[in-house]
């Protein structure tokens, strides 16, 4: 998109397009790109953002039903209780607790707190802990 | 539509997100304290005038948010500008269409006229 724009008032289109590096060099060799946590923090709240943005039209659903009648209600809590919808509730759960944690953390790091790398790579380590905690006792919840 | 790109994006982001943990806050506590949820409490609530705000805004946000999120992740991944735009415009629609349904489901709730 780099030189797209034309000199003045940028077309709406294109300032909705264009890319916020322009045209910086990219490198995007994953075997030779390490990863350190900080970056597994960070992947981790896009896979979880992506994911709660595809479940964003069901849980839309979810309320209309839910608020449907009585019977749209108990067959929200039935489906719940089968395994693939179940499976499904505890991807969301995973993603939210991931997202909510990881934002906080960034929230946070706006605001100066928690930016030092050690600090940094502790609150990384912790979020991703957590959120795999809260996870697995939905699915332990969910079993019992 | 400043609003959706550059700084103010990145603004709107973070006002979001508050926003939506203070929802959020506010929803599991208006939901958890009190006698199990059954359809009859749960609808008392949701249409009650304060607890539909609170699903709408929430909704608002959570699309809001999800729009600016959506857009840095294909900026950074899709860079055919046709594929790029076709994908903005998909998600774009879908978040539109999720406000409007919810705004549509509380509305018949609340007996309002749109």
């Amino acid at each position: 998109m780099r030189g797209s724009g034309t000199p003045g008032k940028p077309f709406l289109l294109e300032v909705i397009m264009r890319s916020p590096t322009g045209g910086a060099p990219k490198f995007l060799n994953l075997f030779h790109i390490r990863f350190p946590i900080g970056a597994i923090a960070s992947i981790g709240h896009r896979i979880s953002g992506v994911l709660l943005l595809i479940s964003l039209p069901l849980l839309a659903l979810a309320l209309e039903r839910s608020l449907a009648s009585e019977a749209a209600f108990e067959s929200l809590r039935t489906a719940v209780a089968t395994p693939w919808w179940g499976l499904l509730l505890l991807v969301v759960v995973w993603a939210a607790a991931q997202h909510v944690l990881a934002g906080v953390r960034h929230l946070l790091m706006d605001i100066g707190i928690g930016s030092p790398l050690a600090q940094a790579r502790t609150s990384a380590w912790a979020v991703l802990l957590t959120a795999a905690i809260i996870a697995l006792a939905a699915a332990i919840g969910w079993l019992t | 539509m400043r609003v959706f790109a550059g700084q103010r994006a990145w603004l709107m982001q973070r006002a979001t997100a508050v926003a939506l943990l203070l929802l959020v806050a506010l929803g599991a506590a208006l939901l958890l304290v009190g006698p199990p949820l059954t359809h009859a409490r749960w609808l008392a609530l949701a249409t009650s005038p304060h607890g539909a705000v609170v699903i709408v805004l929430f909704f608002v946000a959570l699309c809001l948010h999800g729009w600016v999120g959506a857009r840095d992740i294909v900026l950074d991944y899709v860079h055919s500008p046709p594929l790029r735009l076709s994908v903005l415009a998909i998600i774009a629609v879908i978040l539109f269409a999720v406000v409007i349904r919810v705004a549509l489901t509380m509305a018949a709730h609340l007996n309002l006229v749109l």
